[in-house]
This record gives C-alpha cells, sequence and structure tokens, in this order.
C-alpha cells in the first residue's frame, strides 16, 4: 500500500521541519547513518531513518530523491537542517525510539 | 561517533591516560584546498615503534580492565571515510603526534560539536593538565590555553563550576562549524543532481 508522509504523523513520528514535503509519497524505508552509503544505495521514495541530524542529511535526501528523513532516538536536528529543509520542503520527522522500532512502525503502516 | 568533538576527546583521553602534562589540539579548515587538518599532540610517555604499527588494530589496547581501546581505530575509519591520511609520529619517552588531514567536503564528515564539553571533560580528568586549543577557518583563529585562564585565575580553581561552564562557552563560542553545506552546491546545479 502506498502511503504518504502525512500518514505518518499519525503514529509516533513528529514532524520538526519541511511541512511542505507532507504529500510525499513513501515506497520504502531505508536504514543507515553513513550518508555516502545512503546517497550510493537508498532507493527513490524511500523514508530514510538516521541517526544524523546535520545539514547534509538534507543534501543527501534531495540528491537520492528521499520522501522524508527521520531521525531516531529522540536526537535533535541543528537549526540550519531544520531551516534547509523547511526552504526545499522536505520533511524531517523525529522519532523518539531506535530506528529498529521505527522500521516496524514503518513496515506496519506499509504493509497494511 | 556524530562529532569531531567525541572523536578528539578520546584521543586526548588517550594522551591523559599515557601520563601527558601537555596537550596540543589543532583544528584547522582550509576552504581554497578543501582540508581539514587535525593535530593532537602530548609529552606523554609515547609507544615504540612496533605499539604504533598495531596502534590502529581495535584489539590492541594499553588498558587491562576494557579489552579494546577505539580510540585510534574509529578516528581512522573517520579519516579514511573522508578521503584522508593518518600519521602517528610517537618516541618512547617524548610523547605523541596524531595527524590527519581530511577532505573537508567529504559527505561522512561530522560536525565538530560540542568542542567545550570535550575541552571541559580533559580538564576534569587531569585538572593539571595543560591544553593549548587551536582552531583556524581560513582567516579566522581562536586560541584557548589553559596556562593563560590559570594566571587570570591565581587562586581560584580551574575546576570551580562556575569556571568550567565559561570555559565550555568560551570554547564554543570561538569553534565555528567545520562541515561543508552541500545543500549550497545542490542548489547551483539542481540538473545535474542525477548525474550524482
Amino acid at each position: 500500500m502506498s502511503i504518504k508522509v502525512s500518514d505518518l504523523l499519525k503514529h509516533n513520528f513528529t514532524l520538526i521541519a519541511g511541512e511542505g514535503g507532507l504529500n510525499k509519497d513513501v515506497d520504502d524505508v531505508y536504514i543507515c547513518d553513513l550518508l555516502s552509503w545512503v546517497m550510493a544505495k537508498a532507493k527513490q521514495k524511500s523514508a530514510w531513518i538516521t541517526i544524523q541530524s546535520h545539514v547534509n542529511i538534507v543534501a543527501v535526501a534531495l540528491m537520492a530523491d528521499l520522501s522524508c528523513i527521520i531521525i531516531a532516538e529522540g536526537v535533535e536536528a541543528e537549526k540550519e537542517t531544520i531551516d534547509h529543509a523547511n526552504e526545499e520542503g522536505l520533511p524531517v520527522l523525529n522519532y523518539a525510539g531506535s530506528s529498529y522500532e521505527a522500521a516496524i512502525e514503518l513496515y506496519h503502516l506499509l504493509t497494511t | 561517533m556524530k562529532e569531531l568533538a567525541l572523536y578528539i576527546l578520546d584521543l586526548a583521553e588517550n594522551s591523559i591516560a599515557a601520563g601527558a602534562k601537555n596537550i596540543t589540539i589543532d583544528v584547522h579548515v582550509n576552504s581554497a584546498r578543501d582540508e581539514l587538518f587535525i593535530r593532537i599532540s602530548d609529552d606523554g610517555k609515547g609507544m615504540d615503534p612496533d605499539f604504533v604499527r598495531s596502534v590502529t588494530n581495535p584489539f590492541v589496547t594499553t588498558r587491562t580492565q576494557r579489552r579494546l581501546g577505539l580510540g585510534l581505530p574509529l578516528f581512522q575509519d573517520l579519516v579514511r571515510q573522508c578521503e584522508g591520511t593518518l600519521n602517528i609520529v610517537s618516541e618512547k619517552g617524548k610523547g605523541t603526534i596524531i595527524e590527519a588531514k581530511m577532505k573537508r567536503s567529504s559527505v561522512d564528515m561530522v560536525p565538530i560539536g560540542d568542542m567545550g564539553a570535550s575541552i571541559v571533560s580533559m580538564i576534569i580528568s587531569n585538572p593539571a593538565l595543560d591544553i593549548v586549543y587551536s582552531f583556524v577557518l581560513d582567516d579566522y583563529s581562536f586560541v584557548f590555553d589553559t596556562k593563560l585562564i590559570r594566571e587570570t585565575l591565581k587562586d581560584v580553581s580551574i575546576t570551580e563550576p562556575a569556571v568550567l561552564s565559561w570555559i565550555a562557552g568560551y570554547v564554543n563560542e570561538g569553534t565555528k562549524e567545520i562541515i561543508f553545506d552541500v545543500t549550497k552546491n545542490i542548489n547551483k546545479n539542481r540538473g545535474g543532481i542525477q548525474a550524482l
């Protein structure tokens, strides 16, 4: 089933930036904290789960055409990250649990 | 690790464990050369050539309680990811110099982070330790020197909470973000994104 980034907000994901992109489709999920790896491997329209929070996560998400960034473990995003994500309309969401727990929630959303 | 400051703290803890009385930390960015240079040098007990050769192996450590010493191996991983080179020079009885040059704009570069907290941790680990920390970003430069702080403080201890909290703030104010904002490049050539 295809879902939108906005569907995540009904669950334990909190939007912290990039409201303009809430209508983006989420087709897949990718988890990785090494940015070069994400650029090379993540599929388009994926929700990307990471614990990185600095400004270049926005750059990587744009380059790889990802739907949104989910920052796990309750890590706070830097101000520059939030500003860039707002400018680009790239949703950035915060998740209190681990990357694994975030992935489980997304799995249920994507398969039911 | 998420911050360069944490890598630097780990390396400085090695220096402190080696009995260093002085640690010099240099973080220098040269934008024109797209280079980040980091050097940590100490006057600790140093390492013999065999140990230097094996020191980036995570299963080698001088510690007896914990089996792994990960400070240098993790730093070496970061240097590799950021297309850099790592150089370790050490002499028994003299001290150790760890030098790294990295590609500053590497997408795997981590932010500088909370250098103030790292410097304060080093002071708490060994209040007698003298630290010179220099941060350079092109024309901008900042130096923090515990010797100068001690002179100013006179009879007040450097480990007073108010002093430590001032040091953390002062160091963080003097330190600038090193990370290169890749978004600036994307916006310039949006059409070329697919080519990347």
